[in-house]
């Protein structure tokens, strides 16, 4: 991981110096090339190499840009995306952040939850308010993240980082995080993944 | 990717296609209207000002200036309504939250969806005249539901804010967009979902974002080419204000004020990222040339420790001078809130008793409390609030860490829901919400235009929630007549003329009641929740009343995508 980090910035850097912004078909060649380097661990077809690793193929454009100005920022922390974000500049985010979203989300495999658990998390929903944010198919929008058929393993990662503060860059969602019990978070988690 | 409904293909306004099978067909870029032209004369001011008077068209979000949603048509009345049904059906594109009010002019009605999509329909018949399909920028930061209010048609124009923040100038005729206005950065938390209200050549716009540290405003853009005319900030530099330690009904808020003080001391005044978005429209006195507002809730919604004061003029009446948007007067309902019991509800300007009796002009507003207030115009002050319309239990209990139950919900009482009015029985209509609900408190610091409650609001899943539909008479404030409904109400409500009262829920009923004692005389069921504000108008000699079915987000009702217009045979 180190090493594709390492040739990813000093490719990045070779690309992106002196791009002009807009989506001229050479530049959109080179959002191409950079994003080949994120498949090492999101995967080459969406699907990421590791289950703790998220699905950014047909993830919403507005948080893909929020997370890696969040990563640059510092507010957001992990040892392999820092760097990486680090070399990005603001329209190189978006651009990034649009080619992703456009892509289509890859089917995980995840199980559908059963009735038991899909009615707790339902339930659990209802007392929160996920959709309100999220959407009635937490399909998210804008800067809110697509949650449905993200892997159990990233949400429930996820769910843990915000209430440890691990994850910091949204003290809200660590507040509603810690306002839920942790079996109502689990069966979230493992509805949302089956979706 | 099947599993998104069709609408979710009108999200992507950049792309306009959404790669992966089986999704449905291409969006139609911005700007470029559908076939057919919506030919209306323009709309003039005097119009506008007399919209009060006309039973043709729905000319404001809330029927006229003094936003009384009370139209004056008769035909549909008390003896008939029962013979009401549907004259036609519009689908929209996008099958999320609808809160629109639609506005009708000249026999055009044009409604909003979510994420800011404008349609002109024809009234009469419920085909499609143009779309508008607002090209959304890539940020977007919405709280509550993408959902948006509707239009204001001044000339031929037709504005709309939209969820991105910004203000759109559309020809009215075609769809086309004349001019563009930023209104402020996304990324700091600011978007629209409000209707703006357009009066003398100035487009007035509030913002939402009380939710994430913002500091909010009303601006106005110059009406024919958008440029900025004046800002009012809702928050003001001196925001601490007078340590009020009661609210307006006289209820001890549990404030330590001696630890607001010494926090005030480290950290001076929080004014910067106070809050106090602005939901809903203005009311405009045009006698005296002011509006009347009311501010939303101070930024974190739940902890009060880190913004020291009685945080003005979050969850006040605000008035301001209409031409320079100099401030007048004020009342805050609730000083240093942390529960998020804002003021959202639109005010609406009627005739009332005074303190001693006499007749004098008056500001009511519904509130997320429970009750209805009602103020002097002249100087802001209270004259009385109402019973409460809503179990109230452990009022002003603070939230702790493991959550402290209060009643009302932090949804309310009454939410952004305009009242109606019938000024001939001093009669106010609310829709109201009960949700027990636990109020949570955690401590974080400003997260940069991140969502930032300072804690959480949960329903209690084993209390059963309702709602109600309240008739409160706000010279006596006492209520008249209410009746239950089995789920919390969000939408609004509208009063006409010939003595009733229309308003929906989240079950998809529709229904008409007698405005004096709430017997209810018809009803409809739409498949989707009824969650928006009706309107009326009149076309061909027919009186019509028409409604958006499309559910609501943030109390997540069933979702469509249906505008239904009824009249009689």
């Amino acid at each position: 991981m180190r090493s594709m980090s390492v040739r990813f910035i000093v490719g990045v850097m070779i690309m992106g110096i002196g791009v002009p912004i807009g989506a001229s078909p050479s530049n959109a060649q080179s959002i191409a090339e950079k994003a080949e380097a994120c498949a090492g661990c999101h995967g080459l077809d969406g699907k990421p190499t590791d289950k703790i690793i998220p699905v950014i193929w047909g993830q919403q454009l507005g948080y893909l840009y929020i997370q890696l100005r969040d990563f640059k920022r510092g507010d957001r922390k992990n040892e392999i995306m820092q760097p990486i974000a680090s070399a990005l500049e603001k329209q190189e985010m978006l651009d990034m952040a649009d080619y992703f979203s456009k892509k289509p989300w890859p089917d995980l495999g995840e199980p559908r939850a059963s009735k038991e658990v899909s009615d707790r998390a339902l339930s659990a929903n209802r007392s929160v308010g996920c959709t309100g944010c999220h959407l009635d198919h937490f399909q998210g929008d804008g800067t809110v993240p697509r949650l449905a058929g993200m892997s159990r393993e990233y949400l429930t990662k996820t769910i843990t980082d915000f209430r440890t503060g691990a994850r910091a860059n949204n003290p809200g969602m660590s507040g509603l995080m810690l306002a839920t019990s942790p079996d109502d978070l689990a069966a979230l988690a493992e509805y949302l993944a089956g979706l | 990717m099947n599993r998104f409904s069709i609408g979710c293909a009108a999200l992507f306004g950049m792309s306009g296609v959404l790669a992966g099978p089986g999704i449905a067909q291409e969006v139609k870029q911005e700007g470029k209207a559908a076939a057919g032209a919506a030919t209306i004369a323009p709309v003039t001011q005097q119009q506008l000002n007399a919209a009060d008077k006309s039973s043709s068209n729905f000319l404001l979000t809330n029927g006229n200036y003094a936003q009384t949603r009370f139209y004056p048509a008769k035909q549909i009345g008390r003896d008939n309504v029962k013979n009401l049904h549907v004259a036609w059906i519009f689908q929209t594109d996008v099958k999320e939250s609808l809160e629109t009010s639609p506005i009708v002019v000249d026999g055009v009605m044009y409604v909003t969806t979510s994420f800011s999509h404008v349609y002109a329909l024809n009234a009469k018949t419920g085909e499609q005249l143009w779309h508008y399909n607002h090209k959304m920028g890539p940020i977007t930061t919405f709280c509550c539901g993408p959902n948006n209010r509707g239009v204001q048609v001044l000339g031929d124009l037709v504005y709309v804010a939209t969820l991105d923040s910004k203000l759109v100038a559309l020809n009215a005729k075609s769809g086309d967009v004349v001019w563009t206005a930023d209104i402020a950065d996304p990324e700091l938390g600011y978007s629209e979902t409000m209707a703006p209200t357009v009066v003398k050549d100035k487009v007035l716009i509030g913002t939402n974002g009380g939710e994430y540290g913002i500091r909010g405003f009303v601006k106005a853009y110059d009406a024919k080419t958008g440029k900025l005319l004046w800002t009012f900030n809702t928050i003001p530099e001196n925001s601490v204000g007078v340590w009020a330690t009661k609210d307006a009904t006289g209820r001890d808020m549990h404030r330590d004020i001696q630890a607001e003080k010494d926090q005030l001391a480290k950290t001076g005044d929080p004014y910067q990222k106070l809050g106090g978005g602005v939901w809903q429209n203005p009311s405009v006195d045009l006698a005296t040339n002011r509006i009347y507002f009311v501010v939303g809730n101070p930024s974190p919604d739940l902890d009060g420790a880190v913004r020291p004061g009685d945080n003005l003029y979050t969850d006040s009446l605000v008035s301001l001078d209409l031409d320079s948007g100099k401030y007048v007067c004020h009342f805050q309902y609730i000083a240093h809130d942390v529960w998020d019991l804002d003021a959202v509800s639109p005010t609406v300007l009627v005739d009332v008793k005074g303190k001693d009796g006499k007749t004098i002009p008056g500001v009511i507003h519904a509130g997320k409390t429970g009750h209805l207030y009602v103020n002097d115009r002249k100087d802001c002050s209270l004259i009385r609030f109402s019973e409460a319309m809503v179990p109230q239990e452990n009022m002003w209990v603070l939230p702790t860490k493991d959550g402290a139950r209060m009643l009302p919900g932090a949804n309310g009482g009454v939410e952004w829901s305009p009242i109606a009015t019938d000024p001939s029985q001093s009669l106010a209509y609310a829709i109201n919400l009960h949700q027990p609900m636990n109020y949570f408190v955690e401590n974080s610091p400003y997260p940069n235009g991140k969502l930032w409650l300072g804690g959480a609001f949960k329903t209690i899943p084993s209390e059963a929630q309702a709602g109600n539909i309240t008739a409160v008479n706000y010279d006596t404030g006492k209520i008249k007549w209410q009746v239950k409904t089995p789920q919390p109400m969000i939408g609004g409500i509208l009063a006409t003329a010939g003595g009733l009262v229309f308003t929906g829920e989240g079950n998809g009923k529709f229904a008409a009641y007698n405005s004096s004692n709430g017997k209810e005389l018809w009803s409809f069921h739409a498949g989707a929740g009824v969650n928006a504000p009706p309107s009326s108008y009149m076309v061909g000699g027919k009186q019509y009343i028409v409604v958006g079915a499309g559910g609501n987000t943030q109390v997540d009702f069933h979702r469509g995508n249906n505008i239904i217009a009824f009249t009689l045979d």
